[in-house]
């Protein structure tokens, strides 16, 4: 499997407050990586300065085969799908808009063609039935979805999820998980932030460990789950198993 | 339904109005100033030498006369200083007796209501222009040339009568402007009085001229309300006694600058020299009226209180429907101007906003610093003021705009500003969340503003848009300044020349509301058209953050 991303000594900070230190990490084609870690720990950070909506403070990133910068920005967006934990759908445009907006001025398809795509989508993603609805008429699960097919009208090489099921009714998460869960069948290599162990432990092969903005343990879901090596791991899992 | 309502207020209103007055004023005009001890005269002081300020301090040949006239009939005189086109409107809805401000007595003035006493200054007509204009050697040769004159004054109708073409006159509510104009090169020649053009032309405007001759001889009057023969007769007999005593001589030798024996002067000229009334030696226009009445105070032997009995004023704030409908056709030419004003303003201002909101929140310090700067100075500063800047002050620069585009340009320049605000704050009530989802979608930032941002902006902004639009229709009267002539100046002038500016005016206020609700109303539809956008905002409120 080819190296799609590679992370080399990444760290950001807020002013004097430090979110990330000293974080490597590789993820290859294929690969659905985990990022679990109490809340503030530097997840979505990490997620937010792959696609450099954070400037990164220091380190490097290098995606594909090219090094992540200010200048290539656009390009790499463009091949990393991001979906975000408050979904962000365009309001005044209908599902099926909001799916095909960015390729038809972004990639210059034409409008036909980005439509039947998007419909695909939507179809793909179980809401070909709305597909003429705005975003305030569907359900947090439902934008949500909407929300995943936007990302793949893209064709990303990577998609991003940032805790796509935080803001989320409890028995609205698993139609999103779900389609989730077929996207890492497909083969998408994806990197996930997420709260829902069941779902890190089934579908990811890797699992980060995030404390206090650096990897403080990673490896696969059976060795993280089972067999914590660390303290902090241990005390996170056992509480968040709780619940 | 909910349109209507304003409306039907505002019609209730003006009945009540129309049909309080029938009782409230019956009292003789009079009966009235010796009650109060006060007689209210009303005037226009940017007339040198006749009224004009120095020092906060009311002076001149008119305001010293009318003090004088005060004091015959007895009482104190508060002088109440308006702009010109307010000036005999202010007759009619009383908050004046007299007007003392050079007013010519004309025939078209007498029918239109305005009593006049008997003449007291033979004045005329005549040319300024800049020094040294050859073209423009007698009266005649401006009939080609862009003339400004002030508007409603006998120095617009003796240009008229002339025949100066309507598109080239330049009306102005202040003489003074109309000068400016001519010093600016953007008219050619002004049409004023001449002792008053004389003696501003000296004081102020050295790089100006008068052209020899006069235009037309005319005779200045004191003006009262129709039906006011009694007040109009004590002024007579008080004018007569100033003139007679030698004080009519006096001032006239203090303010006018000239013997009382000039060519000007004709009629008046033995006035008060001989210590008596002569009769005037060439005929006077207001003749068989200053006979008419001269026989009334001749028959009451002095007793001023004697004269005539008149019938109240019945009809001072009533209702003119005739002048409505006469007046229409005027008002609608207005009120499209008005339209167009708005319109373009907010075809160039919106846009303009626009850039001026994008460059507020760059992340060029500074293209920051520039909209900053732009915003608080045209906030900062009066509207007149910059209507003013630009049609005055920047042809000195060589920038010259027409009074018309100086007019857009200056609604423009100052709707922009508000209109930055307002789209500054719709783009930064937009959920960063947004900017983001468009930017790692891989749009570029105009992009993102383009296709995602603004869209949402503009539904949010429409509200405050409209307020903007309907501030901006109403602001668009200040152009009439530098002489354009939208509905609140055409307005102006039909009231003025009317003789019933209540009529007027709330006719204008009927039609300013007919504008706007339309632009509300259309508004109200849009929002309604936008309503599955706006309950997306609840929904996801709604979900657990």
């Amino acid at each position: 499997m080819t190296q799609i991303l590679e992370i080399h000594q990444l760290e950001k900070s807020f002013g004097s407050l430090k979110v990330l230190e000293g974080i490597d990490l590789t993820v290859k084609e294929g690969e659905v990586v985990a990022l679990i870690g109490a809340s503030g720990s530097g997840k979505s950070t990490l997620l937010r300065c792959i696609n450099r909506l954070e400037p990164p403070s220091a380190g490097r990133i290098r995606f594909m085969d090219a090094e992540v910068t200010p200048s290539n920005l656009n390009w790499v967006r463009k091949q990393i799908g991001m979906v975000f934990q408050r979904f962000n759908l365009f309001p005044h445009l209908t599902a099926l808009e909001n799916v095909a907006l960015a390729p038809r001025k972004v990639l210059g398809v034409s409008a036909e063609v980005a439509l039947r795509e998007g419909r695909e989508l939507l179809d793909r993603v179980q809401l070909s039935e709305k597909a003429q609805n705005y975003p305030g008429e569907l359900s947090g699960g439902q934008q949500q979805r909407v929300a995943i097919a936007r990302a793949l009208a893209m064709n990303p090489r990577l998609l991003l999820f940032d805790e796509p099921t935080s803001a989320l009714d409890p028995e609205l998460v698993g139609e999103v998980l779900a389609v989730m869960r077929n996207l890492a069948r497909e083969g998408r290599t994806m990197v996930v932030a997420t709260h829902e162990m069941g779902f890190a432990k089934e579908v990811a092969h890797r699992v980060l460990f995030l404390d206090a903005g650096r990897i403080l343990e990673q490896g696969t879901p059976e060795e993280i789950f089972s067999n914590p090596k660390e303290e902090r791991t241990r005390t996170f899992l056992a509480r968040i198993l709780e619940r | 339904m909910r349109v209507l309502r304003p409306l039907v207020l505002v019609l209730m209103f003006v009945c009540v109005f129309a049909s309080l007055n029938s009782f409230c004023f019956a009292q003789d005009a009079l009966d009235r100033i010796r009650q109060r001890g006060e007689l209210v005269i009303a005037t226009d002081a940017t007339y040198p030498p006749f009224e004009f300020r120095e020092a906060e301090v009311l002076k001149g040949f008119d305001v010293e006369l009318g003090n004088e006239i005060g004091k015959e009939l007895g009482v104190k005189v508060r002088w109440l200083n308006l702009e010109w086109a307010g000036v005999l409107g202010s007759l009619e809805s009383q908050k004046c007796d007299l007007v003392m401000a050079g007013v010519t007595i004309t025939e078209e003035r007498k029918q239109k209501g305005y009593l006049f006493s008997r003449p007291y200054f033979l004045s005329g007509q005549t040319v300024a222009k800049r020094k040294g204009d050859s073209r423009i050697q007698k009266a005649q040769d401006i009939l080609d040339k862009r003339v400004s004159v002030q508007m409603q004054t006998t120095g617009q109708f003796a240009a008229e009568k002339i025949g100066v073409p309507k598109d080239r006159l330049a009306k102005f509510d202040v003489l003074q402007d109309g000068l400016m104009d001519v010093r600016n090169n953007k008219s050619d020649a002004l049409v004023a009085d001449l002792p008053a053009l004389k003696e501003i032309l000296r004081k102020n405007f050295p790089e100006l001229e008068l052209v020899g001759g006069i235009i037309q001889e005319e005779n200045v009057g004191i003006v009262a309300w129709r039906a006011e023969a009694r007040l109009v007769s004590a002024v007579n007999f008080a004018l007569e006694k100033i003139m007679v005593d030698g004080r009519y001589a006096r001032l006239h030798a203090e303010w006018i600058r000239e013997p009382l024996t000039t060519q000007i002067l004709g009629g008046l000229d033995r006035v008060g020299k001989a210590g008596s009334v002569v009769a005037p030696a060439r005929t006077f226009e207001g003749l068989e009226f200053l006979t008419k009445q001269k026989r009334e105070v001749a028959g009451s032997s002095g007793n001023v209180q004697g004269g005539a009995p008149t019938p109240p004023t019945a009809s001072a704030l009533s209702i003119r429907w005739d002048v409505i409908r006469a007046s229409l056709p005027q008002l609608f030419l207005g009120a499209r101007v008005t339209l167009i004003l708005t319109f373009l303003t907010l075809l160039f201002g919106t846009p303009a906003g626009l850039a001026v909101a994008l460059c507020r929140i760059s992340r060029i310090r500074a293209l920051r610093w520039l909209a900053v700067t732009y915003i608080e100075i045209v906030r900062g500063t009066p509207l007149l003021m910059q209507i003013y800047v630009i049609y005055f002050v920047l042809p000195a620069l060589h920038l010259d705009f027409s009074p018309f585009a100086s007019g857009i340009i200056a609604l423009s320049v100052n709707a922009a500003a508000y209109i930055a605000e307002i789209f500054r704050g719709g783009i930064e009530s937009i959920d960063s969340g947004q900017m983001e989802a468009a930017r790692s979608l891989g749009m570029d930032y105009f992009g993102a503003m383009r296709w995602v941002i603004l869209p949402q902006t503009l539904r949010r902004v429409l509200p405050p848009l409209t307020n903007e639009a309907i501030a901006l229709l109403k602001d668009s009267s200040l152009v009439s300044v530098v002489a354009v002539t939208e509905l609140m100046r055409e307005g102006k002038e039909i009231a003025t020349n009317s003789g019933s500016a209540t009529t007027v005016y709330l006719a204008i206020a009927v039609i300013y509301l007919l504008l706007t609700l339309p632009l509300t109303y259309l508004v109200s539809r849009l929002e309604n058209r936008w309503q599955p956008i706006r309950r997306e905002a609840k929904v996801q409120k709604g979900t657990k953050a």
